[in-house]
């Protein structure tokens, strides 16, 4: 039986056992979203307790119109990006697909080899896709990964970042342009 | 074909690489991948670039619950406005007060 909502209740009245139990059930969540946005293990865990310790604080506000998750997300999206914006100056990079096609005006995409199927990566692969997704900016960066990684739906992210449906889409599609172009000279070398 | 066509196309993809081609409204797109082999390169390197983040898994083993709830204990309530001590005496009252 789904006790979320009474645990959620009982959090909002001040039990801090009841927010406890809130915490277990979402601390991975939060800690692996929160790494595949930030890259790192500690400004993830910092991100993790901040975005509990923000919840606790804004649980009055949830309304339950939207998934608890969702609106976990939503904390969490905003700690990283006030994280980032502190630490990090970030460089401007360009977005665009000029490398795809030759003077001569033809289309020109090499074919990639065999990916991993699998979980296990390599090391220097993780390398790899680790300084790719670094170096798209962070609006980005979010988007995709609530998107493609985790796999909600457009509609979720919208609830979460209030964006607009062609601001999320926009966004995702040159994220993926993005990658897969900075991914493109490791599998066809 | 013209560039501009390959380059709508290269857009699309983008679009619907996460969607099951085989549904109507992707038909033009899977009969143009099936003609392009460039096109088809392209669309099979944005599915496997999503798909190795996808299964780039990171494992959380430890537990933050004690950290967050001894932080919320030991916090201090919010304090909404000036605390007493600071406040201004009112110069009207102390006017009073004198008077007396």
């Amino acid at each position: 039986m789904d006790d979320e909502p009474r645990l959620i209740n009982s959090a909002k009245s001040g039990d801090k056992i009841a927010f406890g139990k809130l915490i277990r059930k979402y601390e991975k969540t939060v800690y692996n979203f929160a790494f595949k946005i930030c890259r790192d293990k500690e400004k993830a865990e910092e991100a993790m307790q901040e975005t509990f310790i923000n919840a606790y604080r804004g649980l009055k506000s949830f309304s339950g119109n939207s998934k608890f998750s969702t609106w976990l997300y939503r904390i969490i999206t905003n700690n990283c990006l006030m994280m980032h914006r502190k630490r990090s100056h970030e460089p401007v990079v360009s977005l665009e697909d000029a490398d795809l096609f030759r003077e001569t005006g033809e289309l020109q995409v090499p074919h990639w080899g065999e990916t991993p199927h699998d979980a296990v990566l390599n090391k220097e692969l993780k390398e790899i896709l680790n300084k790719a997704i670094q170096k798209l900016p962070l609006e980005y960066r979010i988007v995709f990964v609530m998107r493609d990684v985790e796999g909600l739906s457009t509609e979720e992210v919208r609830k979460s970042l209030k964006l607009s449906v062609p601001a999320i889409k926009s966004r995702l599609h040159r994220a993926r342009r993005f990658l897969r172009n900075e991914l493109n000279p490791y599998f066809t070398k | 074909m013209k560039l501009t066509d390959h380059k709508k196309y290269l857009l699309e993809m983008c679009e619907k690489v996460d969607r099951d081609l085989t549904s109507p409204t992707c038909r033009k797109l899977r009969e143009h991948l099936a003609k392009c082999p460039d096109c088809a390169a392209y669309y099979d390197s944005l599915k496997k670039t999503i798909v190795l983040y996808r299964n780039y898994d990171v494992e959380y083993k430890g537990s933050c619950c004690k950290e967050v709830l001894a932080r919320l204990d030991v916090e201090q309530p919010i304090q909404i406005g000036i605390p007493k001590r600071h406040r201004p005496k009112n110069p009207r009252r102390s006017t009073k007060h004198s008077s007396h």
